[in-house]
């Protein structure tokens, strides 16, 4: 998870003075004038979301409680939210830093986020130190996801998302077959009382069963026609190659030396999920993905998808106004092993604040007394152990009145996670985003890929990017 | 006496040709009409669905949903089941099956469930249309519209004034004086719009910052103040096709610039500065990525553009909402767009006069 | 003959001969053109030369915008990168195989159209010009959103509707409107014309005012409808069919927002969708990469000048003012 910085250790004096002659001088008065401290006297600390969750509109209401709390609470800091479009947040924090307008507080912000604004982050551990932060709440495991090399502790653990099966139980009553394992280790009973193990194999076998054409027939009839289908097995969702792959085993595409890899188990998870669009046709291919029919993109929550893998998050994000009734699943071990793949979301400070001690209190309070709050709003499970239990209370009531939800396989999971982490750093890490953004589109969108070969192409290419770091 | 029949004939005939001529054109131009707008009638149709009608694979087009039945607090839908001993029946559906699934008579239902061998997949269903009126009314509460439309009506109105009076007077400058200097100022104004406006972007930002403007609508509404390059083109263009012979009468009757150009070119130029005037409205009233920008994210004061926004998450989308806020969000433009014609009608009468 | 390249020509002119004292009317008329012009000239100083200046400088720095501590002295190391770059190239022939197809399409329906609509046989022209001019007010995520729905190969109404006259469009092996090539190109066109309302509109305010007479003269002449629109329609109205032409290239040079909603900077398919824009907001935006970013920005900013400055040297040739008719 080594985050090599773009520019650093570059920068020549001279240099230097001509960038304060454009831009920064033209920020530094600014902020002079500008942001800094509001009228009431009070120390202003913005907190801009717009990098992972909280954008929603139904999510601001409750996050600018937050706020209004906050600042009723104390008089030193006006804590002031800023929610931008989740599309844009990108340009507009860019836009910020650069002109030297950086809000203070950043979050709730996934791995991603973090990676994509590499040296923005203000090191914690001074703060930490000086105000001899209680970390013992914490998994220890998770504070060092966020320890950098070079870069320090740039975040702390706020919430995590671990991830499951979503069933569409609906759809299992519908085609007569018993629901998948929702205990990790356990077989899967079929309509016949065989007991087989809860892997790839069993699912895509489920899966193929539960993809229906528009006349009733499943994937394996002979008269299936891939042209109409109205029903998907499978689909791994909001899934980037990396994110796939995952449910074949943990992996890096970056290997020791620093080199551009593409790991064993992953190819043939790669062939997996292509044949399972192209050929076997259980899983939505690039056109069906996109259309009406499954939702553009947020496939599950249409209905018309038997078993969904993703995180947490989705649950609260999309699943609230379901009609159908719907429950989780173990994910499926590949050769014995499991993995559930993991999200965790922090809040970090800009390195620019003018303001970081008053930003440190904020961002304490945001993971400890607004925690409660904040994680049930977001739909994360709360990274402070104190915090966890009764959670799924919470979000139950809150999102899933009357429905009973097994919680437990998500907590379950936690024991599977992947290491290394599927969204970690990679040389060069933006670019290297794009080249498998672009793998990505033909690998959803084209037929008749040769798939070992498009991942050596992928793996030059990757090669090629990191080399440029 | 012959003379006068060939006459009325020839009128007649003239009558004829130009009553089918009108009726040729205007059918042809609603057909044109009827597949340019049938994207618009998908979004509507959209606006009119619940969410799971937007992704019911065997959703008709046009927004009707299943007839249901309450049993046993469960809602069915209802298809048209053919009978094994022929006919066919009106049942709800309580339990879909594969090759079997069990019913119940809707309007029998203490006789309990019926049993069917076939494929449900396969009936159809019984549906009634069934516009979501209450979309409209969700996308109204959700995202405050009242106080979204009064920023954004404030914010394209004035943008407008500023933006036309200004142009028209800097196009005039353009248009009819000469002075050292003019082409490469003209040069240097075209080159606003030739250079790409992201990439001057971060250091406007800057500037605005600076002046501390960030947060508030005056980096969107006081650069209007000082013309367009857009509208200063367009308006050039249109008062150099302007004849100059008015201009020289109304010289000639001792009328100093100002006037010459608020008595002969604005009465003119009346089509032009609507069509600016509309150009200038519809973007200000779409606007999306610089008050998203400059408004720093305020959620009390930005304009429908971002507004919309707010139904389209990172994994999610709410099309239906989406497309009935665009809808309600519509109304305002179309009314002004119908006054504005008035103008555009009015312009040609004024050309038609003093020419 | 005011044209920009005659103005410029003219001040040459007018440079040369700088010995010779300006009349006291030609001063007369100059400060009444600067004082009309100045609102423009204020606000270009105030809120346009800083940012053209320094987008300028950033071309020659090492600028990361996430981390502008950094930034160091590049000399002309961004512009040999653009210049060497093959995402420039090909985004240039992207961005002109588009050009190509579209400008010529779109001036002729927006043209077509308002014709259309100032014909005296058409009626209901109020509701009409409404019609055609409603895409045009819709927001575009809005419409991004229905024309994603409405070309999809699977479920979206044009291929439905291809699919009525019996051809089999939908689905993988269908007409794959955003995945093909060429065909995304029509798709662009389609969304583009879709967008024509304000061109329409501009020709429609000048067919408006073209004096009716000289079209009762025409026809008194015997005149068809061919050879009015061609000596009567397209002369008067060639001021405004420039700055449809003029703005026309322009916005499709810098084409960048709908290929951007709907394939970000993947260049999906096959590239076709990397246009100049879209590279360039790649490098500045995603990679945060300002200093490449914005010498490519003053690439396109070359390319787009010389070729509207070639557009303005045509037309002498073609564009005809009011104020020559005197």
């Amino acid at each position: 998870m080594r985050i090599t910085p773009l520019f650093r250790g570059r920068g020549a004096h001279a240099a230097r003075a001509i960038a304060v002659g454009t831009v920064a001088a033209l920020a530094t008065t600014a902020c002079i004038g500008g942001g800094g401290s509001s009228d009431s006297g009070r120390v202003e600390i913005r907190w801009f979301v717009g990098m992972g969750a909280g954008t929603d509109a139904p999510t601001i209401p409750a996050q600018e409680a937050v706020v209004e709390e906050f600042n009723a609470s104390q008089d030193e800091i006006e804590l002031v939210l800023e929610v931008v479009d989740a599309d844009q947040a990108p340009n507009i924090l860019s836009t910020q830093i650069a002109t030297g307008d950086a809000p203070d507080i950043v979050g709730p912000m996934g791995i991603r986020g973090r990676s994509s604004f590499p040296g923005a982050w203000l090191d914690l551990t001074p703060h930490i130190e000086e105000n001899d932060y209680d970390l013992s709440d914490f998994d220890q495991a998770l504070v060092d996801f966020y320890r950098i090399e070079e870069e320090g502790q740039i975040g702390l653990p706020f919430a995590v998302f671990p991830s499951f099966m979503y069933v569409n139980l609906d759809l299992f009553d519908e085609a007569g077959l018993p629901y998948p394992p929702q205990e990790y280790g356990a077989p899967y009973i079929d309509a016949d009382g065989n007991e087989k193990p809860w892997d790839i194999a069993t699912m895509t076998e489920l899966a193929k069963r539960l993809t229906v054409d528009a006349d009733g027939n499943d994937a394996n009839s002979p008269d299936f026609d891939p042209g109409n289908i109205v029903q998907f097995g499978f689909g791994n969702l909001h899934a980037d190659i990396r994110a796939q792959s995952t449910l074949f085993g943990a992996g890096s595409l970056v290997d020791a030396e620093g080199d551009a890899q593409i790991p064993e188990h992953w190819v043939e998870a790669q062939q997996w999920y292509y044949d399972g669009m192209w050929k076997d046709h259980f899983m939505p291919n690039g056109p069906y993905g996109e259309s009406d029919m499954l939702n553009a993109g947020s496939w599950f929550e249409s209905g018309n998808l038997a078993m969904g893998n993703t995180h947490l998050w989705y649950a609260t994000c999309c699943m609230g106004g379901f009609e159908g009734s719907w429950d989780t699943a173990a994910v499926p071990s590949f050769n014995g092993t499991t993995t559930a793949k993991l999200h965790a979301d922090t809040f970090s400070i800009t390195k620019d604040t003018e303001h970081a001690d008053e930003a440190f209190t904020v961002l304490t309070h945001l993971l400890g007394d607004a925690a409660e709050e904040l994680t049930t709003t977001y739909g994360g499970m709360p990274a402070r152990i104190s915090l966890q239990d009764g959670y799924f209370d919470r979000v139950g009531a809150a999102s899933f009145e009357g429905q009973d939800i097994n919680w437990d396989t998500a907590i379950e999971g936690m024991s599977y996670v992947d290491n290394p982490p599927h969204e970690g750093g990679m040389p060069n890490f933006l670019e290297a985003e794009a080249v498998l953004a672009e793998y990505g589109t033909r690998f959803t969108q084209e037929e008749g890929l040769d798939i070992p070969a498009e991942l050596e192409a992928l793996r030059a290419d990757l090669q090629a990017v990191f080399d440029a770091a | 006496m012959t003379a006068q029949t060939d006459h009325s004939d020839a009128a007649l005939r003239r009558r004829r040709r130009n009553l089918l001529l009108t009726a040729c054109t205007t059918l042809g131009a609603l057909l044109l009409a009827a597949v340019f707008l049938m994207p618009l009638g998908y979004g509507a149709v959209t606006a009119l669905k619940d969410k799971d009608g937007v992704s019911d694979p065997n959703g008709s087009l046009l927004p009707v949903s299943a007839l249901t039945f309450e049993y046993e607090g469960e809602t069915l839908d209802v298809y048209a089941v053919p009978m094994p001993g022929g006919g066919e029946r009106e049942l709800a559906l309580v339990e879909p099956g594969r090759e079997s699934s069990t019913f119940v008579d809707p309007d029998a239902p203490g006789e309990g469930t019926i049993a069917w061998e076939g494929r449900w997949r396969t009936l159809e269903p019984v549906t009634g249309l069934a516009p979501q009126w209450g979309n409209f009314a969700e996308a109204w509460e959700t995202i405050d519209f009242l106080r979204l439309m009064g920023w954004t009506l404030m914010y394209a109105l004035t943008t407008m004034l500023f933006t036309v009076v200004s142009s028209a007077v800097v196009a005039y400058g353009f248009a009819r004086f000469r002075f050292p200097g003019r082409g490469i100022l003209f040069g240097l104004l075209m080159a606003t719009i030739l250079l790409p406006p992201a990439v001057t972007l971060v250091p406007k930002y800057a500037v605005f910052l600076q002046m501390g403007w960030i947060g508030t609508y005056l980096p969107l509404i006081v650069p209007q103040l000082f013309a367009n390059a857009f509208n200063v083109f367009l308006l050039r263009q249109y008062f150099m096709t302007i004849p100059k012979e008015l201009e020289e009468a109304a010289r000639i009757d001792g009328a100093g610039p100002i006037r010459t150009f608020v008595r002969v070119i604005i009465p003119q130029a009346f089509p032009a500065l609507t069509a600016v005037s509309l150009f200038h409205f519809f973007y200000a009233w779409n606007d999306f990525f610089e008050p998203l920008l400059y408004l720093a994210g305020n959620r009390d004061i930005v304009p429908i553009g971002v507004g919309l926004s707010y139904f389209s998450g990172v994994y999610n989308t709410e099309p239906h909402l989406i497309l009935a806020a665009a809808i309600l969000a519509l109304a305002l433009p179309v009314a002004i767009f119908l006054v504005a014609q008035r103008v555009f009608v009015r312009g040609i009468v004024v050309t038609g006069v003093d020419k | 003959m005011s044209d920009f390249t005659q103005a410029v020509l003219a001040a040459r002119r007018r440079g040369g001969r700088s010995g010779r004292p300006a009349s006291p009317m030609q001063r007369r008329e100059a400060r009444w053109g600067y004082a009309f012009i100045s609102p423009w000239i204020i606000g270009f100083v105030l809120f346009w030369a800083v940012p053209i200046a320094a987008s300028l400088v950033f071309s020659t720095l090492d600028f990361q915008l996430t981390d502008p501590d950094a930034t160091a002295f590049a000399g002309g190391s961004n512009w040999e990168r653009a210049l060497s770059d093959p995402d420039t190239w090909s985004s240039l022939a992207a961005t002109f195989r588009f050009t190509v197809l579209f400008l010529p399409l779109s001036l002729i329906v927006a043209l077509g159209l308002a014709l259309l609509l100032n014909s005296k046989y058409l009626k209901f022209t109020g509701l009409f010009r409404l019609l055609f001019f409603m895409p045009s007010m819709i927001p575009l995520v809005a419409g991004i959103l229905i024309w994603q729905q409405v070309l999809n190969p699977q479920t979206g109404w044009v291929n439905e509707l291809i699919g009525l006259t019996g051809a089999d469009a939908t689905g993988s092996d269908g007409i794959r409107w955003l995945d093909n090539p060429v065909l995304v190109l029509f798709a662009f066109s389609f969304i583009g014309l879709w967008g024509i309302g304000n061109s329409m509109i501009v020709n429609l305010a000048g067919l408006q005012g073209i004096p009716t007479e000289l079209y009762e003269a025409a026809q008194i002449d015997g005149a068809g409808w061919w050879r009015r629109l061609r000596a009567i329609t397209l002369p008067l109205l060639s001021p405004i069919l420039f700055y449809n032409l003029v703005i026309g290239s322009v916005l499709v040079l810098q084409y960048f927002v709908v290929p951007w909603v709907l394939f970000g900077a993947s260049g999906r398919p096959d590239g076709a969708s990397r246009f100049l824009l879209v590279h360039f907001y790649q490098e500045a935006f995603v990679f945060g990469n300002m200093g490449y970013g914005a010498a490519l920005a003053w690439l396109i900013f070359i390319v787009v000048a010389v070729l509207t400055g070639l557009l303005f040297g045509t037309a002498r040739y073609w564009v005809h003012y009011g104020t020559e008719r005197s």
